[in-house]
């Protein structure tokens, strides 16, 4: 139960929450499902792939913007220190007057001072904004910080020339622009310095930087920005040369000196921080990675929150772009800024900046949005919901292709799944375009699996992980949810290949991996009653196979006829068909879509995983997507159950018993209990896990070291396990004996602190001492009936300990509970009759049982038929011991396969 | 018939037509093959070298279109209509030769220790 709601809720926290509401739900379902929905631990790794994405993105701006605001305030200082305040005071007043308020910010706030005088010079026609004649004015002050430039040069030397190569940009930008006025103070200031500058290398390696740098930055943009402009200039060198420096300087100055005015006349100057942040978030680093320590003066400030939103509506695109990426820059874990844009009402001028002509604009957009959306205050999220940001959000990933772009939206998808009201609407929104966009594409699955070409792997990209990290939340949105996901064309094709692939190329640990398997698991989840045409495969009651309608229904053989999209396992399948009674469900035609989800040749895929992969939380998973799998009296699980068997899973689950995380022994626990409704099963399990389970216990009951203490659900689980594989088999009872169970049972009975604990482990010990055959056994070792019984008092135990129908702990119940109620019975039926043959199934035991002790060999004896190829060994897990099971399965290798073509 | 993998293979080859048989929808060919960089190469009862990941004729239909044209057990398949098969994964070989689009399969054959194979495959 608890797994499915884990995965699904990879959410942060949030979701847990959500999750947590939901949990009588499952209860019911899970109880004997295998469900996994949801459990708070999910949440973990949500949030961990959301911080993920996001500091990376964030941390990227933050550096970025260091370094500008470092570069800007050189500049400044430099020569503003002493010069500012003439220059200030003037020109400020000016733009104060001309212009009004809103004016003033998108000004100053656009770091933008320098970015429009900069669109306008050089983009002049572009952009014929009011706001021009107003910038004019700060040329004029510009000019002024031409002065200042002597002293910089100096002493900086090269250093400044960087800054100065910055600038050139615009100076040429302001020679080509129209306004006459400021070019003509700068240039004759910066003739008389040029030579510091040693301005011809200089300038040529900077246009060369600059122009490198531009074109990392969008393309689009670049006319904006200063580099456009720098590039059209190159024809003339001789004449930049000099100029271009003073200019340069100028630029340096004038940007400056166009903030700068507006701070005193404005309460609220811009910052210079800010600007360089806005100016030249994408650039700056490259462009002036020497300058050190920026001292900062206290006179300029950051521009106000407000301010940078009235940005984002400022009539010129690249002062939109730097908002917004200041913005992101802000967000960057900080709640308290989130809440403040959403109070402000940020978010919809964000989500519709999304559909702006401009590139770059779309994509610092996105950044933004990507870095409010994450966190566990819910408001943001929905505030982004409420005003179209998810259709938008798939907009532009339709229009995308730029990955960066797709990587931004399908992380501030990812981020927004992890609210539930929202999981819905996404899967209304962007379940197509994720899945034939981002899912099939990386994955590597091909529609026409008989191509020439041979099978792509899939591509672990940022794109996929998000993408894929999304559909996990949402796939934990209840049945509905699952039913969408399921019936999504390509989706669980692609799903599946990734999978295949990733174990192909023994790739497992990744976060990626973890997503799918998540994902596969929770379209398990209740399978047996949600899939279209399930009630075809029920098995009204469990009986014999053949009996079954639905599968005489499909039953035909043919040997391809697997699809190609297949696991490799499926031949084994179809080995094991010959010598095993159970009848594999036969297909006129490859399973695709959703049918792949309980086929059994994902048996295979998941036992790879399990036995592969590091990662706690795809081991979890993909004991999940057993557990859901093995559930439920359909005709499918029925086959599952037996494919785990003959795959040799049941070892590699037993190993699985150790691990050190709590949730993979919880889900591999119940996944265990769903798997021994087979009746070889119960009796191998019984046989081979019995000792680990009880170790388990004993665990729970005296943890072999601090904090190794399970928790409430897995003891449970462990406890419901062995109570199932105790019930009707006297034989495992008496390995519960053996295996010193009875005392573990006891102790933990009588010192629990927790009553669903006590009470499981009562169920147990009636169960026990309900075969008279082993009271004698059990009075020698000195136990009564009355510690029996007391235990089950102590615990407050539900009804007798032999009617499995009476139990109302919903923990217990296996199966359905349907199931349970109407045919308590009737269980341990179905998996004789479904094994068939006899000389098989009894082979087996005997062979088991005989060597009890003997760890070698159950591998081969288990599938009597075949001399037994090898499946590889399981690795035995990092740092777990041995187990006996696994040591013997060590030794089995896959059947060859063989094909008839 | 060890080789290695980028290495040209020096074997004697024999070139098989196949000319595959209708069967309701499908075209067969008329065997079973074994084999491939993704299978235990330690099972394949015919290789002379057990780490050879070859594709292997396993089984042939009596009276089928693989016998006629005179494929053998044991057979090493080199190539399918000119694809290399040394370095294939199973089912991509099943692929190359269940394609639907070609009526016609050439293969390229070696045949070494056939004997051997057969006597290995009714030990086994």
């Amino acid at each position: 139960m608890p797994a499915e709601l884990r995965q699904e809720q990879s959410p942060s926290s949030q979701v847990s929450l959500a999750t947590m509401p939901e949990a009588p739900e499952v209860l019911e379902e899970t109880v004997t499902v295998e469900e996994d929905p949801g459990t708070p631990t999910s949440h973990v790794s949500i949030v961990m792939s959301e911080d993920g994405t996001t500091r990376r993105t964030e941390t990227k701006v933050t550096k970025m913007v260091k370094t500008v605001t470092t570069r800007t305030v050189r500049q400044v200082p430099m020569g503003p220190d002493g010069l500012p305040l003439l220059d200030g005071g003037p020109p400020p007043l000016g733009h104060f007057a001309d212009g009004p308020l809103d004016r003033h910010f998108l000004l100053r706030g656009g770091g933008p001072a320098a970015t429009l005088s900069r669109t306008f010079l050089s983009g002049g026609s572009g952009f014929p904004d009011s706001p021009e004649p107003r910038d004019i004015p700060s040329y004029g002050s510009l000019s002024r910080g031409l002065g200042l430039r002597p002293p910089r040069g100096g002493p900086l030397g090269p250093g400044p020339g960087d800054g100065c190569f910055t600038l050139p940009g615009r100076r040429e930008a302001f020679t080509e622009g129209p306004e006459p006025v400021p070019l003509a103070p700068p240039l004759p200031a910066g003739r008389s310095q040029p030579e510091r500058f040693q301005a011809e290398p200089y300038g040529l390696e900077d246009d060369t930087r600059s122009l490198a740098a531009d074109d990392g930055g969008g393309p689009e943009l670049e006319p904006d920005f200063g580099t456009a402009t720098r590039r059209r200039p190159d024809g003339g060198r001789g004449l930049r040369s000099r100029p271009y420096e003073d200019v340069a300087e100028d630029g340096g100055g004038g940007e400056l000196m166009e903030e700068r005015p507006p701070f005193p006349a404005t309460a609220a100057p811009l910052a210079q921080p800010e600007r360089g942040s806005l100016g030249s978030l994408d650039r700056a680093a490259r462009r002036s990675p020497s300058v050190d320590s920026a001292r900062k003066e206290p006179r300029w400030r950051d521009p106000e929150l407000p301010e940078v939103l009235a940005m984002l509506r400022h009539p010129v695109d690249p002062v939109k772009a730097n908002a917004a990426a200041y913005l992101q820059h802000l967000c960057f874990e900080n709640e308290g800024v989130k809440r403040r844009v959403r109070q402000l009402r940020g978010l919809p001028l964000l989500v519709a900046l999304l559909d702006h002509p401009r590139a770059e604009v779309r994509r610092r957009a996105c950044g933004a949005l990507r870095n409010l959306s994450f966190g566990r205050d819910p408001d943001n999220k929905a505030a982004i919901r409420d005003c179209g940001g998810v259709p938008a959000l798939v907009r532009l990933l339709r229009a995308a292709r730029d990955s960066e772009v797709r990587e931004l939206v399908t992380g501030t998808l990812w981020n927004l799944s992890s609210y539930e009201p929202l999981k819905m609407v996404i899967i209304d929104h962007g379940l197509q375009t994720l899945t034939h966009e981002v899912i099939v594409p990386h994955s590597g699955w091909e529609r026409e699996p008989n191509e020439d070409s041979k099978p792509r792997d899939a591509e672990w990209t940022t794109v996929f992980k998000n993408t894929s990290g999304c559909l996990r939340n949402v796939s934990s949105d209840g049945a509905e949810a699952r039913r969408r996901l399921r019936e999504c064309e390509g989706l669980v094709d692609a799903l599946l290949h990734a999978l295949q692939s990733a174990v192909g190329r023994k790739d497992t640990d990744n976060k990626s991996v973890e997503n799918c398997v998540c994902i596969m698991r929770n379209l398990s989840y209740h399978v047996h009653k949600e899939v279209p045409g399930a009630d075809r495969y029920q098995e009204a009651e469990p009986g014999p196979l053949g009996g079954t309608v639905g599968s005489q229904h499909r039953r035909r053989d043919d040997a391809g006829c697997f699809g190609g999209k297949k696991t490799k396992g499926r031949k084994d399948g179809e080995m094991d068909r010959n010598f095993d009674t159970l009848d594999l469900p036969k297909r006129t035609e490859a399973a695709k879509g959703f049918e792949l989800l309980y086929q059994p040749e994902v048996v295979r895929l998941y036992l790879s995983l399990l036995t592969e992969s590091r990662n706690f939380n795809t081991l979890e998973a993909a004991a999940g997507a057993l557990q859901n799998l093995s559930a439920g009296n359909w005709m499918w699980a029925t086959y599952i159950r037996a494919t785990v068997r003959k795959e040799r899973g049941l070892p590699v689950l037993v190993e699985l018993l150790q691990s050190e995380t709590d949730k993979v022994v919880r889900a591999v626990a119940i996944a265990l209990r769903n798997l021994s409704l087979d009746r070889r099963n119960k009796d191998l399990i019984g046989s081979y896990a019995m000792a680990e389970l009880v170790r388990n216990v004993r665990n729970a009951q005296a943890p072999a070291r601090p904090g190794a203490r399970l928790e409430e659900d897995t003891v449970v689980a462990v406890l419901n396990t062995i109570h199932e594989i105790v019930s009707d088999s006297p034989d495992n009872a008496r390995s519960l004996l053996q295996a010193r169970g009875v005392p573990a049972l006891a102790a933990l009975g009588a010192s629990s602190q927790s009553v669903r604990e006590a009470k499981a482990a009562s169920h147990v010990l009636q169960t026990v001492w309900s075969y008279k055959e082993l009271r004698g056994a059990l009075q020698r070792d000195g136990w009564t009936k009355a510690r029996f019984q007391s235990a089950a008092a102590h615990a407050k135990g539900p009804k007798g300990a032999l009617s499995p129908g009476g139990f109302d702990d919903s923990t217990l119940p296996l199966v359905d509970k349907s199931l349970d109620g109407e045919k308590p019975g009737s269980r341990d039926v179905i998996p004789m009759e479904a094994l068939g043959p006899d000389g098989y199934s009894t082979m087996d035991r005997r062979e088991w049982r005989a060597r009890g002790s003997a760890p070698a060999g159950e591998a081969s004896e288990k599938e009597p038929l075949k001399p037994d190829p090898s499946r590889k060994a399981a690795p035995p897990g990092p740092s777990r011991p041995a187990v006996r099971l696994v040591d013997a399965v060590g030794d089995a290798k896959p059947q060859p396969v063989d094909s008839w073509v | 018939m060890s080789y290695i993998p980028g290495q040209p293979v020096t074997a004697v080859v024999q070139r098989v037509e196949i000319h595959k048989l209708r069967q309701g929808e499908n075209l067969i060919l008329g065997f079973s093959i074994g084999g491939g960089i993704d299978q235990d190469p330690s099972q394949n009862p015919f290789s002379e070298d057990k780490t050879d990941k070859g594709i292997y004729v396993t089984r042939v239909s009596e009276g089928g279109p693989a016998e006629i044209a005179g494929l053998q057990i044991g057979d090493k398949i080199m190539q399918v209509n000119g694809w290399d098969m040394t370095m294939v994964t199973h089912d991509q070989a099943r692929k190359r030769l269940t394609k639907r689009s070609e009526e016609v399969v050439r293969l390229l054959v070696t045949r070494q220790s056939l004997q051997k194979a057969v006597h290995q495959s009714m030990l086994s």
